[in-house]
């Protein structure tokens, strides 16, 4: 079969809804997209774990401080489990590992920014993950079957992240007023790069991953689920939006937000590794990776069994 | 003789299963009967066989335990939510009343 033929069958088999396994046979454009999202998707996790952590020492409680350490560690175990699936793919974890901290491969731009205080935690634990649940579910039916299998734990452990951040959220809107001006001014900070979250309007014309349905639906799409489904859910609590304001159409009965009001340069910036967090945090990651090699290569040595 | 466990897998969205065990001399004899055992209806459409011997499990099962309490790694650790909403709803009705 030439390359050709194979590619038409790879294709209708994709249109016809088939799914693909490692062992198939692919086109590179399709290895190497689905490799650099999952890779992307890895290095997320696990960059995302860094601005929860530096807020544990700051729990209001043991308990607090317990969960949020649970959480963090979800977030390193899901970078584990995605790295493995993506090393499948032809690339090893060093290699993208070397890559992500020498700032050659990218991560989510909402981990490029600074968390101040606890109303950090509950803003990235609700509307964060909310945010990455809806983008997580919505690649649950992607055509990449080993992706699939692990995100289904993945979003399974995100549902209890966001029930921890709603918790953490509910318990600040019903405090006293500091407690509330904390919430505040974290939705604040983060509102815009939620937004920026979902990316720029999709190509769909362009977009090889969305025609080999790798991706199941556009950004506009999964940032109006976002919208709708946590605006109201804000406003009740009775905090303001900052720049990009939500509004709603009655009409359509959606929560929508303008395209013009969106400033994109903060993401732009981010895009380039420029982001106001990206240099120290990717600084820590390399550092953590070196001091720690003792322990990967004791664990990779032959045991040594008390006599 | 050996014994082989079988794992099959039917569709994309589930992991391999373990779905039973054969007697055979080598593992292309495991993966024929295997097929004709497990995948006689298509069942399934992919098969693993593997040496019963190079399965490993832990001795003792109290080891598998969670060690204190961790109900905060729970959805159950989190049921007071409603309660919470509620809570938080009244506080913003309260302050928004002058």
């Amino acid at each position: 079969m030439t390359y050709e033929e194979k590619l038409a069958r790879f294709n209708a088999h994709i249109e016809a809804g088939g799914k693909v396994e490692t062992e198939d046979w692919m086109p590179d454009d399709f290895r190497n997209g689905v490799l650099k999202f999952i890779e992307m998707h890895a290095n997320s996790e696990i960059m995302g774990a860094i601005p929860e952590r530096e807020q544990v020492p700051r729990a209001p409680s043991l308990k607090r401080k317990m969960s949020l350490t649970a959480k963090v560690q979800d977030e390193v175990g899901h970078a584990q489990l995605l790295y493995r699936v993506a090393e499948d793919l032809g690339k090893s974890r060093e290699a993208m590992f070397s890559d992500l901290v020498n700032g050659k491969s990218k991560f989510h731009n909402v981990f490029h920014y600074p968390t101040k205080h606890w109303g950090d935690v509950a803003i990235i634990g609700w509307l964060i993950d909310g945010a990455a649940l809806v983008t997580q579910a919505a690649l649950l039916d992607s055509s990449y079957a080993p992706y699939t299998r692990v995100l289904k734990r993945i979003c399974s452990e995100e549902q209890l992240h966001l029930r921890h951040g709603e918790d953490i959220s509910l318990e600040l809107a019903s405090g006293t007023e500091s407690q509330r001006a904390m919430f505040q001014d974290a939705l604040t900070r983060w509102w815009l790069p939620i937004i920026h979250f979902f990316g720029p309007k999709t190509n769909v014309e362009k977009d090889l991953l969305l025609r080999w349905k790798v991706k199941t639906r556009t950004n506009e799409d999964l940032r109006q689920e976002f919208l709708d489904r946590y605006v109201p859910k804000v406003l009740e609590l009775g905090f303001e939006f900052p720049a990009p304001v939500p509004f709603h159409d009655e009409e359509s009965g959606h929560w929508l937000i303008r395209d013009e009001d969106i400033d994109w340069a903060p993401l732009d910036a981010i895009k380039r590794n420029q982001g106001p967090e990206t240099q120290r945090r990717l600084n820590l990651r390399k550092t953590v990776y070196d001091t720690h090699r003792w322990v990967r290569d004791a664990l990779a040595g032959p045991a040594i069994h008390a006599a | 003789m050996e014994t082989w466990e079988v794992f099959r897998r039917h569709g994309h969205r589930e992991p391999f299963e373990h779905c039973g065990t054969v007697t055979a001399s080598d593992h292309e004899m495991a993966l024929l009967t295997a097929k004709e055992c497990f995948l006689r209806r298509r069942e399934g459409e992919h098969l693993w066989v593997v040496r019963r011997s190079d399965i490993h499990s832990f001795q003792d099962e109290t080891l598998l335990e969670i060690a204190a309490d961790k109900s905060y790694r729970f959805n159950s650790g989190y049921r007071d939510v409603v309660a919470k909403r509620e809570r938080a709803r009244a506080r913003a009705k309260e302050l928004a009343t002058p």
